[in-house]
């Protein structure tokens, strides 16, 4: 499997990923690890803002109902900043009008809880080559 | 011997015997005078049977006066003759027609067996009164002087008849005037009785007349006293009109003084001066043509008093039936109370009639049935509503009761409240009841009845105002049909809007565990496997799965019952089970969730899974409504506490758009909403549910944005001795 080369130059490109859910932050980077991804995991929009990990994420995996700032005020925030990326919304709400608002507004992929590991990375391979 | 005899001698003595014997006939008359026809020729024949020495003698007489034969026969002792008159007159009537006209037919005639002389001797001169014959055994009879005998005889016979017969007829005479003068005498007797009679008639009558008189006297006497003491005036008048009698009471309604007005003119005294004309006329046509109009009938008129007054009176004139010029009495009263009475009689009959009409439009034209019955309930009258409304006529109503169209689960009841009424417990009252319309149909009606007090004229009797309400009926039981309904979608939208969230409630353990498995089997299959990895994500995936699990069974208690079964239970513990499935919606949505539960809360007795109906309806339209609010935090608390007279309060507060005042109460009613995608019977169905508790549901606005809605219901019977405890209890204020 030929993996596209990760921004900065790293031989693993930084995936991160925010959502509330906790099962999600523990078991998603893990499969990611296995995919052959550096991962990262925030509990929200305001962590993941404040982190140092903005510039060196490669692809954004987010989740669009949370407390606090949403997955699309996330997007936003970063377009708001200049700093857009490719994003990945992964949601439970299986609700059409949001996976084609946030599709129109430069999403990479969408994905729909529960996804498989195929699904998940024809959609990062996706949103790397958009890149 | 007669041979010896001297021939004189003989002839002497045959002389004597013949004198003897014509003297014995001449003396016959004598006996028989005055006897009847028949007598006479008896005595004959028995003078002529000894006397001629005959066989019989016999003798047919007409009757003087019928003209029947009368047969008689006289027969000696001697002859062997046996023979009635009959007989004897039947074996001589031939020889008798032969012989009639020969008077003196010859002798020696056969006479049946025996050789018998017989010779007939006629009565009178040609046998006018009848024939005697007689016969004998003498070849040579009857001799020269038998014959004399005979002849003789026979002249005494019809001398002494006809004298009889005169005699009879003189009697007759005689006894038709005895009768005539008996006749005559009874008649007279008669005239004198009737005569008699008349006269006793005629004293009688003069004692009347005397008596009459005295009594006339009497009543003159009496008369004055009436006239004195009538409460009617009494005038009299004489054919000029003068007055010749004006009594104390005329005196008295009047106001004229008898002597004042005895001889004036009537028509100057008491008759105003606008009839008097009037009056006069009258009067002269009376006196001179005898037309009356006044006369001998009441009439009302107008009287003058002397103090000028007008007073109605009502007058009756007679004439007094007197020989000579006409006088007339007339009787006068003073009606002027009477005129009164009449007039408030008249005026409050027109009352009656007006305000029977009244009524009578109003029974008619009522907009409600209105019926009338007596006690037992049968129907007395009706009007058009109620008839339309039940189907049946005036008529037809007249036959029944109305127990008798009231629907069986109704009668009872209504009879117990005719009762009450009757026994005088009420004064009236109301029912909602089914009657059966002619055609079967139910109809539903409110009746308000009461009894009606019972005049002279009419017993009591019972009214009914009977209103149709079977369209209410229909309607609440629609009503009540379509909430039921609505509870059941409710609970079905509740559902669906639940299953979505549970979906997403689900899915994310099911997230994990798909993401975790697959790692798993990515981690076993490197080269070399990475076992400890793969161990730890095996881990989890069970975990996941757990709790994939006990969502589902959360979820399957909240729907699986049906019937609600009050038990004892925490609603602390039941809301955080509700707020478990909410929390990815209050998630999603962006909301801050907080908790204020009380660690003292008592329990509750109640429907387990209806209470968390109500708390899941009310957090998610909590989280609805501050689904829109981007300029201040969304923020959600629920809170339970204790409540003042043992109960338990949750409220739900949001921060949302709230409600106005107006739609505080509405919001509560089945298909009110505010929202554009909502069916607003979450609230409707919950308020339902909370009264079923015997608890309340109300809704209240923040000192700040948002509302809240709070639900009060009482707490277990056991949890109250708990509950009570001081060190129990902690102020609401300070869980919050």
């Amino acid at each position: 499997m030929e993996l596209p080369k990760a921004r900065g130059g790293s031989e693993r490109p930084l995936l991160s990923v925010v959502d509330d859910d906790e099962s999600v932050r523990e078991s998603l980077p893990d499969l990611l690890g296995e995919l052959g991804f550096a991962a990262r995991a925030f509990s929200s929009a305001e962590e993941f803002l404040a982190s140092d990990c903005l510039a060196q994420t490669s692809c954004l995996i987010l989740d669009i109902a949370m407390p606090g700032m949403t997955g699309p005020e996330l997007y936003q925030e970063l377009k708001r900043r200049g700093q857009e990326m490719p994003i990945i919304f992964i949601t439970g709400q299986r609700d059409e009008t949001v996976r084609a608002r946030v599709l129109k507004q430069a999403a990479a992929g969408f994905l729909l809880k529960p996804f498989s590991d195929g699904a998940l990375l024809s959609a990062i391979k996706m949103a790397l080559q958009d890149s | 011997m007669d041979a010896q005899v001297n021939p004189a001698t003989q002839e002497v003595k045959r002389l004597q015997r013949l004198i003897n014997d014509l003297v014995s006939l001449l003396a016959l008359p004598a006996i028989w005078s005055s006897n009847e026809p028949a007598q006479i020729v008896q005595v004959l024949l028995d003078a002529l049977l000894r006397m001629l020495r005959l066989e019989f003698a016999y003798a047919c007489l007409k009757d003087p006066v019928t003209s029947a034969p009368i047969e008689i026969l006289r027969i000696a002792d001697s002859c062997k003759l046996q023979a009635t008159p009959q007989e004897i007159g039947m074996m001589l009537s031939a020889w008798l027609k032969q012989a009639g006209d020969n008077s003196r037919p010859p002798a020696g005639s056969q006479f049946g067996k025996t050789d018998i002389s017989i010779f007939p001797v006629p009565l009178a001169l040609h046998g006018e009164m009848g024939t005697i014959v007689v016969g004998s055994e003498r070849a040579d009879f009857p001799n020269q002087t038998e014959s004399l005998l005979l002849s003789v005889a026979a002249n005494q016979a019809s001398i002494g008849m006809r004298e009889a017969e005169l005699l009879n007829k003189q009697k007759r005479i005689a006894n038709e005037l005895d009768g005539r003068v008996a006749e005559r005498t009874r008649a007279l007797a008669q005239a004198n009785e009737e005569l008699k009679k008349e006269i006793d008639e005629r004293r009688l009558a003069e004692a009347r007349l005397l008596q009459e008189e005295r009594q006339l006297k009497r009543s003159e006497v009496h008369k004055a006293a009436i006239l004195d003491s009538s409460i009617d005036c009494v005038i009299a008048i004489d054919h000029e009109g003068c007055i010749t009698e004006f009594n104390p009471a005329a005196e008295q309604t009047l106001g004229y003084r008898r002597n004042d007005v005895m001889g004036k003119h009537l028509a100057d005294v008491i008759v105003p001066s606008s009839l008097r004309e009037k009056h006069r006329s009258g009067f002269d046509r009376y006196l001179s043509t005898g037309e009356a109009r006044v006369l001998g009938r009441r009439t009302e008129m107008t009287a003058l008093c002397a103090d000028g007054r007008e007073i109605p009176v009502e007058l009756a004139i007679t004439r007094i039936p007197q020989d000579g010029p006409p006088a007339f009495t007339g009787f006068l009263r003073d009606i002027t109370e009477r005129k009164r009475n009449e007039d408030a009689l008249r005026a409050a009959h027109a009352q009656v009639v007006q305000s029977e009409e009244q009524w009578r439009s109003v029974f008619e034209n009522s907009a409600v049935g209105v019926a009338l019955t007596d006690l037992t309930g049968r129907f007395i009258a009706t009007n058009p509503v109620f008839q339309k409304m039940l189907g049946y006529t005036e008529e037809e109503f007249r036959q029944l009761t109305f127990f008798e169209i009231t629907h069986e689960e109704n009668v009872e009841h209504n009879r117990t409240l005719i009762g009450e009424l009757l026994d005088g417990k009420r004064q009236q009252f109301q029912i909602e009841k089914q009657y059966r319309r002619k055609d079967g149909q139910p109809v539903w009606v409110r009746n308000n009845v009461s009894v009606v007090s019972g005049t002279e004229r009419m017993p009591r009797f019972l009214m009914a105002l009977s209103e149709d309400i079977t369209q209410r009926k229909l309607s609440e039981e629609a009503l009540a049909k379509a909430r039921s309904e609505l509870a059941n979608v409710a609970r079905m939208t509740s559902l669906g809007v639940l299953t979505a969230s549970i979906a997403h409630e689900v899915n994310q353990p099911l997230s994990g565990i798909i993401t975790n498995a697959s790692t798993c089997l990515r981690m076993l299959s490197a080269d070399p496997p990475n076992v400890d990895g793969a161990r730890e994500t095996a881990r989890r995936t069970i975990r996941d799965g757990n709790r994939a699990s006990d969502v589902i069974t959360r979820l399957r208690t909240l729907y699986s019952k049906k019937e609600p079964s009050p038990e004892p239970m925490d609603l602390n513990e039941a809301t955080r089970e509700v707020t478990a499935l909410s929390l990815s919606e209050i998630q999603r949505v962006g909301v801050i969730l907080r908790w204020e539960l009380a660690d003292d809360l008592p329990p509750v007795v109640g429907d387990r899974i209806q209470l968390q109906q109500v708390i899941f309806n009310l957090i998610r339209n909590a989280v609805d409504a501050m689904s829109t609010i981007d300029d201040r935090p969304r923020e959600l608390l629920i809170r339970t506490q204790r409540d003042e007279g043992n109960q338990v309060r949750l409220s739900v507060k949001d921060s949302g758009a709230g409600v106005t005042p107006q739609a505080a109460e509405k919001i509560f009613d089945s298909f009110y909403t505010t929202k554009t995608d909502g069916m607003g019977i979450g609230l409707s169905v919950s308020r339902s549910i909370i009264d079923a508790h015997q608890g309340r549901l109300w809704a209240a606005l923040n000192d700040g944005p948002g509302c809240t809605f709070s639900f009060a219901i009482p707490c277990s019977p056991e949890g109250l001795s708990d509950a009570e405890t001081p060190a129990n209890r902690t102020d609401p204020a300070d869980a919050a």
